[in-house]
This record gives structure tokens, sequence and C-alpha cells, in this order.
């Protein structure tokens, strides 16, 4: 029984930086109106920004999460403002298309300079042991921070004026901008904020993972899977669908196998599209 | 006269085309055999994806999946039960075409981005599940499935070359038809075409199903040309976006966009293979950027924009 309840909180603990990573791809979906599926690769950067400052700069990783939100920020929304915006009345496709090259771009670029030398950061190793349950240490702070992430992201989104007005155009964007909301101005806000989160979740992916330049694949699968469980542009739902995914990858792995769990994702979006394409979730 | 001399003209340039591509294995060497059959699959590819999705506006993400099931019925009929290869591989492109006919009915109720990432997960669960265990008395699972199929490569390059005029034919016929004008209505607006008549869900199962055949078929071909398939070859995405770049680099809903695309691009992809390896992806890449963002309608479209090409077409 301890053995399930601790394969639940790894579980869970997976799910909170899987909620991370697909909060930001959602919102951009919701709000932009583009499926950014270069989203992954930005949680590569931001695991190699973790890299590089802390082997070049000893920079304590837990700063590095700090300083990663406002400089992913800045390079989302300097992108949105240059590249994407431009896409805002094209078909679907166009952005769909544009931004897998933008994917390819970058990982192989990435690839180029950095190598594909598997490299992590080792900043907390071994375990600890609370009531019973033994718990990575590295694993623990990375909920924490995650969970911190999102407390914070919906504080702004619920509170904030800019928030309030990145919901609103996520609702309707005409009619936003008829209440007197820069909608252009928020879609690159929340290009950047999307970004951002990508980048952070980057770098607390270091703390536990190994990191190469093709990561980005399976985190930018997964979130597609949490998009399409939580419903398009619903952030809550994400979260929960974040929940849902590392859970159930938890599971899949200790009592079938690896390869089973890898399937997962593909296997989740078939399924939710095929009975319920809105997502499980009302908006 | 002046028309009529102008398509007598087109007429014996094509004529003279096709006989120099069908006597080309008599004084070909071999280095440009495999590059005229490389860029005769990518036709038959990019043509076959430009059937479905140029023309009905859903972007089929999934073009490795039709490519690796043929590829893998075919490569099994070959290697473990001895069947000829020109039985092979139309049995291939029959079984995929069956599937997409059910995976269609499901899966084209799904709109825009939903199509295509559904598409997309479907690929990457199939090459997923190809390598497990569970298939690996039939697939050979992850180790992959090398066979001889004991073919000349100058009757591989007729066929292909069969199929690459089949396919161009039947996409010239589609565009030019009835057919392809209800395609057309669903990409410009699928609620209006249904309500004009058409019988949106059976156009787009019909021209999915065609596509699915094509490409199928090219795929049997292709696996049986590298005498060699395992998942991550045959499921590989690179499959599924070179013949899209292709066909927006040509020109996405022409009918020749996608052959002048899969030529051009195989002749780029020879010389950044060949100099910047490590950098091609990247500029692959990148080359996909510039062409969303400043030629959305491909060289075709650029050349008619300028007026080399004429606007008007016939139906």
């Amino acid at each position: 029984m301890t053995n399930f309840l601790e394969i639940l909180i790894r579980g869970l603990m997976l799910g909170s930086l899987y909620a991370l990573v697909g909060m930001g791809l959602t919102l951009v979906w919701g709000v932009v109106g583009i499926v950014n599926i270069a989203h992954g690769e930005f949680v590569m950067l931001g695991a190699y920004f973790a890299f590089w400052t802390f082997s070049l700069l000893h920079l304590n990783p837990l700063i590095s999460v700090v300083l990663s939100v406002p400089i992913f920020f800045l390079i989302g929304a300097t992108l949105h403002k240059r590249i994407t915006e431009r896409l805002t009345n094209a078909p679907e496709l166009s952005a769909l298309i544009l931004t897998f090259g933008m994917s390819i771009l970058i990982w192989n670029l990435a690839q180029f300079f950095w190598t594909n030398t598997y490299r992590s950061v080792p900043y907390l190793t071994g375990n600890f042991s609370f009531l019973g349950l033994t718990l990575a240490k590295s694993k623990t702070i990375s909920f924490f921070l995650a969970l911190g992430m999102t407390i914070a992201l919906f504080t702004f989104l619920k509170y904030s004026k800019i928030g309030k007005g990145i919901r609103a155009t996520s609702q309707n964007s005409e009619v936003a901008l008829v209440c007197g909301i820069d909608t252009k101005k928020m879609r690159t806000l929340t290009f950047g904020i999307g970004i951002g989160l990508a980048g952070a979740a980057g770098v607390i992916v270091s703390l536990q993972w190994v990191i190469f330049p093709q990561m980005g694949g399976s985190y930018v699968s997964k979130a597609f899977a949490i998009v399409v469980l939580g419903g398009l542009g619903n952030v809550q739902g994400a979260l929960v669908g974040g929940f849902i995914i590392g859970v159930l990858e938890s599971l899949v792995t200790q009592y079938m196998s690896a390869k089973m769990a890898q399937i997962l994702p593909s296997l989740i979006i078939l399924i939710i599209l095929l009975l319920k394409p809105t997502g499980l979730f009302k908006r | 006269m002046g028309i009529l001399s102008k398509k007598f003209l087109i007429l014996v340039g094509l004529a003279i085309l096709l006989a120099f591509l069908i006597s080309f294995p008599f004084f070909a060497t071999d280095y440009w055999m495999t590059l005229l059959i490389l860029i005769l699959i990518y036709t038959v590819y990019a043509s076959g994806w430009n059937l479905f999705s140029g023309l009905t506006g859903y972007t089929n993400f999934g073009l490795a999946w039709f490519i690796g099931v043929s590829g893998y019925v075919s490569s099994i009929l070959i290697a473990d039960y001895q069947w000829p290869w020109l039985f092979a591989w139309p049995m291939g492109a029959l079984f995929i075409s069956l599937v997409s006919i059910a995976v269609g009915y499901i899966l084209l109720r799904i709109k825009g981005v939903y199509f295509a990432i559904s598409m997309v997960a479907l690929t990457e669960g199939t090459r997923e599940l190809f390598g497990t265990g569970y298939l690996e008395p039939i697939t050979h699972g992850g180790k992959g499935l090398p066979f001889v199929a004991g073919i000349p490569l100058s009757t591989l390059y007729w066929s292909i070359l069969f199929l690459a005029f089949v396919t161009i034919f039947i996409c010239y016929k589609i565009t030019s038809s009835k057919f392809g004008l209800q395609l057309m209505a669903i990409r410009e607006d699928e609620q209006a075409a249904e309500t004009l008549g058409i019988n949106t869900t059976k156009a787009k199962i019909l021209a999915f199903t065609l596509s699915s055949f094509l490409v199928g078929l090219g795929g049997a071909i292709h696996c049986t040309y590298q005498n060699y398939i395992d998942p991550n070859y045959a499921f590989n995405i690179q499959l599924t976006l070179t013949p899209i770049v292709m066909t927006l680099f040509g020109g996405i809903g022409t009918v020749f966009g996608p052959v002048l695309g899969a030529t051009l691009f195989t002749f780029i992809h020879e010389i950044l293979w060949a100099e910047l390896t490590l950098l091609y992806m990247a500029i692959f890449g990148g080359i996909l950027m510039v062409l969303i963002l400043f030629f959305p309608q491909g060289l075709l479209g650029w050349m008619k924009r300028r007026g080399i090409l004429p606007k008007i077409r016939k139906i």
C-alpha cells in the first residue's frame, strides 16, 4: 500500500511539471490562436539555461527559475511581435507548419552548438523519508516550485488588470477589442507568458532529468494530451489534465511498461478527441 | 491557331519528357537513377498529400502512417510469405486504404488543428505499438526487418515512374472535376458546402482514402527499394514533413506544385545533406518558416503573381 501511495505521489509531482508546460501551451492556443509546436523546445532551452548558469556561473538553480521567467518572457514576446503576429489571420495550417519549422530549427541549432551529450544539473541529490515514504529531494522541490509557479499564474490571471485583459481576449477577442482592450498587446504578452512558463518548466526539469537537444518532443506531446484533456484554452483544465497525465504515466510505468507509458499521450489524445472533443471540463 | 499550336507544343514537350524518363535506365548511372527514384517517390508522396490536404484544407500530419503501415504489410508479405513484389505492393496499399476508410470515418469529424494532432498521435502510437513486444511475432519488433525482394533497379524505377504518372494524372483529373470543386468548397467553407448539398463526409473520406492508397503504394515501393524496414524508419516524422515542405515549396492546391517542389527540393536536399549535414534540419526548418511567412502560395503562386504563368484555370 505504501508503494502504491508512493507511486501516486510521484505521479502528482510529475503532473505538476507537465501541467506547467501544458498551461503555457493552452494559454497561447486560447488567446493567440496559435498551436505552438515549438513549445517543447523552449522547455529544452530552459533546461540548458539552468545547466549553463549552474556550470559556468555556479548559480543556484532556484535562482535560475526566478531569472528564467523574465528572460523567456522577453524571448517569447519578441518572437511573437516579429514573427507569429503576422499569422493572426492566416489559416491554422500556416501557424502549425511555421511553429513546426521553428521547432526543428531550434533543436537542430541546440544540437549543433551543444552536441548530443546528455547533461544534468547535479544540484540536489539523494532522498529523504517522510512518514515512511521515500521521496527524491530534487523531485519534491520541483513539485513545490511548479506549484508556486501555478499559484502565481492563477493569481495573475484572476486579479491583475493584464490578466483580466488576457482572459477577455481569450473569451471573445472582438468584444474585448470593443471594450477597449488592446488585444494585440494581450496576444504578445500571452505568448511571452507561455514561453516564460515553458522556460521555467525547463529549469525545473533540469533538476531531475537529463538534458539533451531533442528532449522537447516528449514534453510537447504530453502537453498536447493535457490541452486536449482540459479543453482548448482552459488553464484550470490544463492543471487537472497535467495531474491526470502524470498519475497515469506513473501507474502505467509501474504496472505495465515504460514503452506503454510512451504510447499513453497519443492514446489519450485519440480517445478524448473521439469521445469528448471539447475536453473534460466546461469553460 | 495560336491556341492550337500552344497545346500541340505542350503535348510534344510532354511526350519528349516521357520518352526521356522511360529510356532513362538505358544510359544513366546508378547515382542518377537513385536520385530520380527519390524524386519520383517524393512526387507521389507530395501529390498524394496535396490531393487530400491541399484541396480540403484538412492538414494531414499522418503521411508517415500511410507509408509505414503499407510498407510494413508489403515488406512482411515479401519477406515472410515470399509474395512476389507485384502483388505485395498493391496489397499493402489496399490494406492501408481499408484502414483509412475506417479511420477517416472516425477522425474526419474532427476539424482543424485537432485533426492534425490526432493524425500525429495515430502515427506516433502506431510506431510505438509496432516496436513493442506485443506485435513482435508479426512486425519483428524494434530490431527491424531486412529483406531482399530481388527486383532489379530498372524495374523498380519503371514501377515508381508509372505510379508517379498515374498519381499526377489522377490529381489532374480530380482538380478539374466536380469532385475536386467539392473538395475545394470544403476547404473554403465546410458549412456552406454542406448547405449546397455536398455530402462533405463522403467527399472527405473518398479523398482521404484515395490519398492513402497512392501514398501507401509509394511507401511500399520505397520500403522495397530500401530493402529494410523498422518502426523508427517507417513512421519517421521526416516522411510526413518533407512532402509537406515540397508541396508548399511548389504551390499547395495545384497539380504541378508538388511535382515541381519534389524535384527541386530533392536536389536542394542532396546538396545540403552533402555540404551541411549537421545543420541540415535547421536549414530545413528555416526554409519552412520563410515559405510560410513570405511565399504562402509557393513557387507556382509566385510565378502567377509575377505574370509568368496565367492566372486562369479550366474546369
